[in-house]
């Protein structure tokens, strides 16, 4: 994948850049908001990362600007303001995902790689499957083989999402984000007691586990 | 000079000069106007006068005949005022009158004349002589030798003598004067008045400003405590003042949150964060193995997450205490935010060995903040899960114990939120402590956590313009045991904010 990041900061540019060539990403850099708006717009980028405060010209302009352009091109904001208000007005402007700094790497990671799917036609799919496990987003079903599984509504909207980024990492923030709408961090581990619960329906009495805990990042679901 | 400039410059000062300025134009026109008028008038009555004695005299030369005529002309001559009357013989030798010095063009074609002539010369002899001290006699010297204006009307009487009748006009123009004279004086005393009066009030306001900038200094110069001082009178200076000392009150206990805070992050920061050092530098100095290595860097990473989310915890209770979030408040389902909330703990709250009750009355709308309300109830929750199911607290046979009830129910213009549990609750003496930042009570110091859960809960109530509070558990009833009386904490929220 081909990501373009613009950050002032040299040392966490630095650091990142590092991070995604080892993800086995092809990463560029562009160091202040006057530079990063030219290669955005000159050339084609799977993904966006930048960062909200920059020297010259600032993200959020730079957004508006490659999307007046008409750019589609899915765009991940980093900013040190993580409040509410500064994530909508970040969203406001075209970008397409927000995360605050400080975060940790295996977060911005699943974000880049989920938005970078974000653009296929997959994402659209009426049916999803994984393995022998098929969720019909018309009649809402989920089978698992020739077995129907029933779901609560909220547990059904968490492997509807866990599905539609199928062999993807999701982490627990995205979760709480995108299945509940809350953008705060819980302290105990409200997440992992509903996988566990969608866990047991989905993958009980199977052989294989579809549903995957992925140590210090998230979930993933896999055949 | 410079209290003058200051109190030129003062609102009251200015409006005042202004309306000076605005009635003496006023004045003047009116004054103008007046004048003119009067002119008019007593033109008008003179000429209708003369007309009249004119007539008379002539029915008179007509009747009774040049005799009698002299003798009427001769007594009009006497009365006093400014009439000018004259009676002559074709000749042109004067027979009566009070008016020595005709133009002789005047005597030989009748018609109405207008004339300059000198006072002394043309009365001398023939009018009562003028008091030399009097108004009159000093005006008459004053005027000079021809400033005297007359305007009369001279006819031919069948009897071939010459009448002239006429006023002088000086009578005209003196009763004008008195009347502009009159109303300048007004004009003049009525501009001092106002002048003195701007001042005065002027004075009086600066005072009251002055008082209120002194205060202003003062707190500039660090005195946070003090207070603009507000008399009796409730007048707009009171209101103000009133409005002003909220304000700084408001300030101050802003201020007063703002050392709190540096001072708990410069304790409860410093203290994770010389821990963080302490482990490195251990790492370090022992040289010991690449996994030892590893291990001391994940717990590094463990560490400072929970360092991240203490500051963001910090960083979001400043803010909302700073009100920044209040105009953010939208019109929320808060029955829906409260189920939502409930539906993912509950879970939770099932594995931990407890029951989640719901007793939420539906339908209850508030202008309020999603985000934040639903962070409010994660920290409740958590709290209950924490202290009510815990391992050390957990009533094992006691299933009533294990239950955390969460409530939502309009109660007078109040819609009040509980979350309810059966722990080991708060002591009385420790309800308001608990809310502030950083305090955990001793029990529970070794658990997990910032200690800044329910700070937010109460900075978020604020923000609401509602309150806060944790009392004894009401409904344990006799489930109740004196280690685990159960605590309610209670957000309750007024439904117009």
């Amino acid at each position: 994948m081909k990501i373009l990041l613009i950050e002032d900061d040299r040392e966490a540019a630095t650091y990142l850049m590092q991070a995604l060539d080892e993800a086995g990403h092809v990463a560029h850099h562009a160091a202040d908001g006057e530079t990063g708006f030219a290669m955005a717009s000159g050339m084609d980028y799977d993904v966006l990362i930048i960062d909200r405060m920059l020297p010259r010209r600032d993200g959020i302009s730079i957004i508006e600007s490659l999307r007046a352009e008409d750019n589609r091109t899915p765009v991940l904001i980093l900013s040190a303001l993580g409040e509410v208000e500064d994530r909508v007005t970040g969203l406001r402007s075209g970008g397409d995902d927000y995360l605050a700094k400080p975060y940790a790497f295996s977060e911005l990671l699943a974000r880049v790689e989920v938005l970078a799917r974000r653009a296929s036609p997959a994402e659209a799919a009426s049916v999803f499957q994984v393995g022998e496990l098929t969720l019909d987003r018309l009649s809402r079903e989920v089978t698992r083989g020739e077995q129907k599984i029933s779901l609560q509504p909220r547990e059904y909207r968490l492997l509807e999402f866990l599905m539609k980024y199928s062999g993807q990492v999701v982490t627990r923030t995205m979760l709480l984000e995108n299945v509940w709408d809350y953008h705060f961090d819980p302290q105990t581990n409200v997440i992992d007691v509903h996988m566990s619960r969608l866990r047991a329906k989905i993958d009980r009495g199977h052989k294989t586990s579809l549903l995957q805990t992925i140590r210090g990042a998230g979930y993933m679901i896999r055949a | 000079m410079h209290n003058f400039l200051k109190l030129w410059r003062t609102t009251t000062v200015r409006l005042t000069a202004l309306f000076i300025v605005m009635f003496v134009l006023f004045s003047l026109v009116l004054l103008g106007y007046v004048g003119f008028q009067s002119s008019i008038e007593i033109q008008r009555v003179q000429a209708r006068d003369v007309f009249w004695e004119i007539r008379q005299l002539r029915n008179i030369d007509r009747q009774r005949g040049p005799r009698a005529l002299a003798i009427a002309v001769q007594r009009l001559s006497n009365q006093p005022g400014r009439g000018i009357y004259y009676l002559g013989n074709p000749a042109g030798e004067m027979l009566a009158g009070n008016f020595r010095s005709i133009p002789s063009y005047i005597l030989l074609e009748p018609g109405q004349y207008s004339f300059s002539y000198s006072p002394q010369r043309a009365f001398e002899g023939l009018r009562d002589p003028v008091e030399p001290n009097s108004p009159e006699a000093l005006e008459n010297s004053q005027r000079g030798q021809r400033d005297a204006q007359a305007v009369v009307r001279s006819i031919v009487l069948e009897s071939g003598f010459r009448l002239v009748v006429g006023r002088d006009i000086v009578q005209r123009r003196d009763f004008t004067r008195i009347i502009v004279r009159t109303m300048m004086l007004g004009v003049i005393g009525i501009i001092l008045l106002a002048a003195a009066a701007g001042i005065l009030t002027a004075r009086r306001v600066l005072a009251r400003i002055d008082s209120i900038n002194a205060t202003t200094r003062q707190i500039m110069a660090g005195n946070m405590s003090e207070r603009v001082p507000i008399t009796k009178r409730d007048d707009e200076f009171d209101q103000l003042a009133t409005g002003l000392n909220e304000m700084l009150d408001r300030i101050e206990m802003l201020m007063q949150g703002l050392k709190e805070v540096t001072d708990n992050v410069a304790h409860d920061l410093k203290t994770p964060l010389t821990r963080l050092r302490n482990m490195a530098e251990a790492a370090l100095r022992d040289g010991s193995s690449n996994e030892d290595h590893k291990k001391v860097l994940e717990k590094t990473i463990t560490e400072s997450d929970r360092l991240i989310s203490t500051f963001n915890a910090l960083l979001l209770i400043a803010r909302v205490e700073a009100g920044s979030h209040s105009d953010a408040l939208k019109k929320v389902d808060v029955s829906r935010t409260v189920i939502d909330i409930c539906d993912l703990y509950s879970p939770v709250v099932e594995d931990a060995g407890g029951t989640l009750v719901m007793d939420i009355e539906p339908d209850i709308y508030l202008n309020s903040n999603r985000e934040l309300l639903s962070q409010a109830l994660v920290n409740l929750l958590e709290n209950a899960i924490k202290y009510s199911l815990g391992d050390d607290n957990k009533n094992s046979d006691n299933l009533d114990g294990n239950k955390i009830s969460v409530g939502v129910k309009t109660a007078g213009g109040n819609v009040r939120i509980s979350v309810c549990d059966g722990g080991p609750g708060i002591p009385a003496s420790e309800g308001e402590r608990v809310l502030q930042r950083f305090v955990r009570l001793e029990k529970s110091r070794t658990e997990s956590g910032s200690g800044l859960g329910l700070a937010l809960v109460a900075a978020v109530a604020k923000l609401h313009r509602g309150s806060f509070k944790v009392e004894d558990n009401p409904s344990r009833g006799t489930s109740k045991t004196p280690e685990n009386p159960g605590v309610c904490a209670i957000i309750s929220l007024p439904k117009t904010p």
